[in-house]
């Protein structure tokens, strides 16, 4: 449900092409059209969708446009990669441009692996089509006698209906209809073919990172991302999916020594993409193998430099797996960061005990909550599954460290 | 600007103490809110401001000070904030495009091991050039004391900077700003981890800074856990003063953010409490 | 022991006036600066992380002849054209040049606010060598420093007061203005003593030495509270009077015996009563099994 953005206060001021950035205040004329967008209820910004709706309600309401969010990877990286392919499916459905830069794997494995719609209303975009839907009055003229008005429009009606529906279902075991894929744009950056040149200068960004930070301004401004850029064409969102960055294959030794000696190619690499992101109309997912990072405090300022965090953790592999707690789910769940932009405070759901479940249909992310005692005697449950509700809690970043047992 | 902080640092935007040196720093926690209190009290007290806003764009903090009641474009146009886009300015370096185009404050960026003697003669440029007595183009107006503010200093940490290099900028900006043009500055620091931890970066930057600054207010979490109505702690801690003797004096507070201000109060006083 | 190293007027010593960023040593140090202008002594400053203005603020006679200022906080770096004093000056022939420039026979205390600005900048090998210099020679009576030793690592900070005649530590004390000072000293003949006291620094810069802290009561964590005598306010009087005192003293009491008794029943002489104990076959001595005769 798309609210019209209204501008707060004062009409904004005169704008200078050279200032804008993505986090204007939208006037109703410019760019509530952009399909699979829809304004924040508390600030206005521009919001859009993971692919996953639970994720979306925890970031409040969505991906900030101009905004980066860091999924930090569980430990077989199943469920962050999974993430990203949500992500990018999104990006499909919604008609967006998409731009997938791996080092590991070849971008176009990924977008084969992208997982399908639940379709009721998502219309298969033939590209052939395309022409005629750029209709001629004349030959319809005489068709539409009393809605003449209306001959004008495309004749698939439901491609509407899925561009202002916010987030949408994937089935897992299914993978998307190459037709719908391959209707989406993309544009991918794979290192392997980017031959490393060796640059003079002391900065401590890597080649193969400003490489791709270069690659990403080339396409922003090609193909009209700019929030500044002339309104001429019909704007559309640009979706960033960056796999693994800070692993061993980009070049950086972030997560192969104690005391990388390229401690600050990553973070300067944030740094450059907030920098782009802000005066663009793009999302960026990243992924980073942060159970390899053994410095807390880099990983910190990592954090920071991405305005929205998540870590998954898995229970694949972990003494977690056995214990009848965590049964129902995959693993856990932890929001690192959510960002307040344009605005003093906001208020989002809690971010407490979260848990997650890859299930066909839908990525669940809900709150821990302890099974009921059914048992017949009223005994208590034993103490090692205690001290996981507890570990469950400090996990949590400042949680409560109380017990979850009431004694009554 | 949020009225019960300027009760609690007993300063009006006509009365406030010149030549103070404010470190606003956090521990797992958002201090930038202290930044938007400060930004909009030294706007309304008709200072020059310059603005590093190194991790924001600039319309963030315009949005932001439009709630509190400033807007940073007016003044900007006025002549009375000169605003730092750290962002906009890094892009020139990291995805250079033409051969010039950057400002030469952000040379640390290509080089982080020379320093930030460019980023501070950028700040002595734009303040210096603000003589009290000046008139503005208008002729009607006359600025307050010079005001600098940084958001934030640590940033610079994770582009490369070293925390000797950071200590060096904020002595010299403090030499000219405080002591210099009896000016103000505020300087935002994060903080990450514990403290005992032996953290190189952050924490010794947050200690250096804490032995030049007079005035600190550190904001964390509540050490007893989350709580929805109180965001935190800010500990205010008073360490040079003039008149009043020597010693130092420390006081605790809790806050709450609001979407128009924040309000502060003591501990175990919240409305929700109460 | 703090009133005595403030008065002294010991030759080549090296005091150090460690801090911490809870706590500023920095009163200490201007009441070193008064008491030594006070004895009319010369004293020339390195004044890194304050200001001239600031330093002169609340000294007795802050225009004093024998007090200069070498400003060294306006640019310590050179990054200016016209640096009046940059940290690369730290040296001995450079120092000394300075001092006998200013000064002429008088003995001269060097003040440095502080070592740790210094120590970003210069290693710790070259500040401890130009340190044991200005020790050794002549220019320089006394050397006096302040130093953030949570600025540092642990070795650094120990190598500087390693060579320091005197060290004093200063943590914040428990009232608001009181501080607390450890104080090492080694003489020349290699005999160290230590101390701690409690400390209020004046207003003009005078030093009052508290009590000394007592460590059983000296974790109190709220300054406000009072003692609170818990015999005070009774309806029953639980005190005693001196010569209620003296006759609870004089009471015997029922089981305590005399001297004599005392000692005759623990050295007892041959003949009083002993009991032999031979134990028998039939006697048990198993106390693991107490069943051991049922034979089942």
């Amino acid at each position: 449900m798309a609210a019209p953005v209204n501008s707060v206060g004062k009409p904004s001021p005169e704008r200078l092409p050279l200032n804008t950035t993505s986090f204007q205040k939208k006037t109703r004329s410019k760019l509530i059209s952009i399909p699979g967008t829809r304004p924040s209820v508390q600030n206005g910004q521009l919001l859009v969708s993971t692919g996953v709706t639970s994720l979306d309600y925890l970031l409040g309401g969505g991906l900030a446009v101009g905004t980066v969010l860091l999924v930090e990877e569980d430990r077989y990286d199943s469920y962050s990669r999974m993430i990203l392919k949500y992500f990018l499916s999104e990006g499909v459905v919604c008609r967006h441009e998409l731009f997938v830069a791996t080092a590991q794997d070849d971008p176009d494995d990924i977008l084969q692996e992208l997982p399908a719609p639940i379709l009721d209303d998502v219309a298969i975009h033939k590209p052939l089509e395309q022409p005629l839907l750029s209709c001629e009055p004349s030959n319809s003229l005489d068709a539409m006698k009393i809605a003449w008005r209306y001959q004008n429009l495309p004749k698939v009606q439901s491609a509407l209906a899925s561009s202002s529906r916010f987030g949408h279902y994937y089935d897992v075991s299914k993978t998307m209809e190459p037709e719908i894929r391959q209707a989406a744009k993309c544009h991918r950056f794979y290192l392997p073919e980017h031959p490393t040149l060796s640059s003079p200068t002391h900065s401590p960004v890597l080649e193969s990172y400003s490489a791709l930070l270069k690659s990403l301004q080339d396409i922003i401004h090609k193909e009209g991302f700019d929030v500044a850029a002339p309104m001429s064409r019909p704007r559309n969102i640009l979706r960033i999916g960056l796999h693994s960055l800070g692993s061993a294959l980009w070049g950086d030794d972030l997560t192969c020594h104690d005391n990388p000696a390229h401690r600050h190619a990553l973070t300067t690499f944030l740094y450059g993409l907030r920098a782009l992101l802000r005066s663009s109309l793009a999302v960026a997912v990243v992924t980073v193998s942060s159970h390899l990072i053994q410095d807390r405090a880099l990983m910190g300022s990592i954090t920071r430099l991405c305005d929205n965090a998540i870590a998954l953790e898995s229970f694949k592999g972990s003494e977690r797996e056995t214990n009848p707690l965590y049964k129902d789910y995959h693993g856990l769940l932890h929001v690192r960061q959510v960002p307040h932009l344009n605005c003093l405070a906001s208020q989002l759901p809690d971010h407490k005990d979260l848990a997650f479940k890859l299930k066909r249909k839908q990525f669940t992310i809900e709150r821990l909550h302890l099974p009921p005692d059914l048992s017949e005697t009223v005994s208590r449950v034993s103490r090692g599954e205690q001290a996981g509700a507890a570990a469950v809690a400090s996990a949590c970043g400042s949680g409560t460290s109380g017990n979850k047992h009431l004694d009554f | 600007m949020y009225v019960e902080l300027n009760s609690i640092l007993n300063s009006t935007p006509d009365t406030f103490t010149q030549g103070e040196f404010i470190l606003v720093s956090d521990r797992r926690s958002d201090a930038s809110f202290l930044i938007h209190h400060f930004l909009s009290f030294y706007l309304r007290a008709r200072c020059r401001v310059c603005f590093l806003g190194l991790v924001q764009s600039f319309s963030h903090y315009s949005a932001v000070s439009q709630r509190l009641g400033v807007s940073l474009t007016q003044a900007k146009e006025k002549g009375q904030l000169i605003f730092f886009e750290g962002l906009k300015e890094s892009l020139s370096v990291l995805v250079p495009r033409d051969a010039n185009g950057a400002s030469p404050a952000i040379n640390f960026l290509r080089d982080p091991s020379v320093g930030l003697r460019s980023l501070y003669e950028f700040v002595r440029s734009s303040l210096s050039s603000f003589n009290s007595r000046e008139k503005a183009a208008d002729g009607a107006e006359e600025w307050g004391p010079p005001v600098l503010l940084v958001d934030d200093l640590s940033v610079l940490l994770s582009l490369g900077v070293s925390v000797g290099a950071a200590l060096d900028f904020s002595h010299y900006c403090s030499a000219t700003v405080c002591s210099q043009l009896q000016g103000n500055m505020v300087m935002l620091v994060r903080c990450d981890g514990e403290e005992e931890e032996e953290d190189e970066g952050s924490d010794r930057l947050l200690k250096g800074l804490t032995h030049q600054c007079s005035l600190s207010l550190h904001v964390e979490g509540l050490p007893t856990g989350y709580c929805r109505d109180i965001h935190g702690q800010v500990e205010v801690c008073w360490r040079k003063r003039r008149g009043e003797g020597l010693h130092t004096q420390k006081k605790l507070f809790q806050y709450k953010v609001h979407d128009k201000g924040a309000s502060f109060f003591a501990r175990g006083t919240s409305s929700t409490v109460l | 022991m703090l009133p005595e190293l403030l008065q002294s007027t010991d030759a080549g010593g090296l005091l150090i006036i460690r801090d911490f960023a809870s706590f500023s040593g920095r009163h200490l140090l201007k009441s070193f600066i008064n008491a030594s202008l006070n004895r009319n002594e010369a004293v020339h400053v390195l004044g890194f992380e304050i200001s001239k203005e600031e330093l002169k603020h609340g000294l007795k006679e802050p225009n004093n002849q024998r007090l200069h200022i070498h400003d060294a906080f306006s640019d310590p770096l050179g990054w200016t054209d016209h640096p009046a004093f940059t940290v690369q000056q730290f040296s001995f022939e450079e120092l000394t040049h300075l001092i006998t420039q200013t000064s002429q026979h008088k003995p001269v205390n060097l003040v440095i606010d502080s070592l740790s600005w210094i120590l970003r900048h210069v290693s710790p090998t070259v500040v401890c060598k130009t340190l044991q210099q200005l020790k050794k020679g002549g220019a320089v009576r006394s050397i006096i420093g302040l130093l953030h030793a949570d600025m540092h690592q642990n070795g650094t900070v120990g190598s500087v007061c390693h060579l320091a005649t005197s060290v004093i530590t200063v943590t914040p004390g428990t009232k608001r203005d009181e501080a607390v000072a450890k104080i090492t000293k080694r003489s020349k003949s290699g005999k160290v003593m230590q101390d701690e006291e409690m400390f209020i620094i004046n207003e003009d810069l005078t030093v009052t030495i508290q009590n000394k802290p007592n460590h059983a009561g000296s974790k109190r964590t709220d300054s406000e509270e009072q003692e609170s005598d818990p015999t005070a306010n009774l309806t029953f009087n639980l005190r005693l009077s001196d010569t209620e005192r003296e006759a609870k003293e004089k009471l015997a009491l029922p089981f305590v015996f005399s001297k004599e008794k005392k000692t005759a029943l623990l050295h007892s002489g041959p003949g009083s009563g002993r009991i032999l104990y031979e134990p028998d076959a039939n006697d048990n001595y198993d106390q693991e099994d107490p069943d051991d005769d049922l034979d089942v």
